[in-house]
């Protein structure tokens, strides 16, 4: 951790929070990430399905389906916290350099990605446009889904590309 | 651009009885940092090789190379030495 002394209380429970080894063993390999970031893409998928379920097509019992999906979605976002230690929860005062150059790389990676899906969904719209197709109903489902993955790629970049941890010395 | 920095670290931590939390601790790394560097996964930054070396009491080339080190016992018996 840098500048220890400098951290503020909350910091400090963040960092301990983020560095608790109970879930090690749920991310311990590669292929353990890829498979609970798979986890969490499906969870965050029917998430906002069933949120745009209930808001924009008015199914009373999509409430219940986010209800149901709400808490292992959290338990997958709390192991791929866990996987990247906090990379991207964490204030950059707490992180080191080697966590800084990560957390820089995550995300410019998912900006990128992020690029191409905007400039296929401009394409898409633009054909649809003039296949003479109206798409307006769909762009504010478009917009949260837009939204939604713009906030949680740099995690899921972040959960892919962390590391196997270094062999326990002593 | 990313040359490879090669260390003596993970020799020298084993030599001085010293945990990788306990390094990294006294550096203000995290204790990933210091496996990371030994693995060859990351290369530190001269201000990060500068604390590690004063840590230990060497000097940083002891430490870091961008030469792969010789083995210990070819410096310290010569190399190709008939026994």
């Amino acid at each position: 951790m840098a500048q220890k002394e400098r951290l503020s209380a909350y910091d400090q429970s963040m960092y301990d929070l983020m560095n608790r080894s109970e879930g090690a063993a749920l991310h311990s390999t590669a292929a353990r990430r890829r498979a609970v970031v798979g986890v969490h893409v499906a969870l965050t998928a029917g998430f906002v399905g069933a949120w745009l379920g209930t808001v924009v097509g008015e199914l009373s019992w999509a409430g219940w389906v986010m209800l149901g999906l709400l808490l292992p979605w959290c338990v997958a976002t709390g192991i791929l916290n866990s996987a990247t230690r906090g990379l991207l929860e964490l204030r950059p005062r707490v992180l080191d350099e080697r966590q800084r150059a990560e957390r820089d790389r995550a995300r410019a990676t998912a900006h990128r990605i992020m690029s191409w899906v905007l400039l296929g969904a401009v394409v898409v719209t633009g054909v649809v446009g003039f296949a003479g197709l109206t798409a307006k109903a769909l762009v504010f489902q478009v917009a949260v889904c837009a939204l939604v993955l713009h906030w949680l790629l740099p995690l899921w970049v972040a959960a892919l590309a962390a590391r196997d941890e270094p062999d326990a010395d002593e | 651009m990313s040359e490879q920095v090669h260390n003596r670290l993970a020799m020298v931590r084993a030599e001085r009885k010293v945990s990788r939390q306990r390094l990294a601790e006294a550096v203000g790394v995290h204790y990933q940092t210091i496996g990371y560097i030994e693995r060859g996964q990351y290369n530190p930054s001269l201000d990060l090789a500068l604390k590690v070396a004063a840590f230990f009491g060497l000097p940083v080339e002891a430490l870091f190379s961008l030469e792969p080190f010789q083995p210990l016992t070819d410096q310290v018996y010569g190399h190709g030495k008939d026994s």
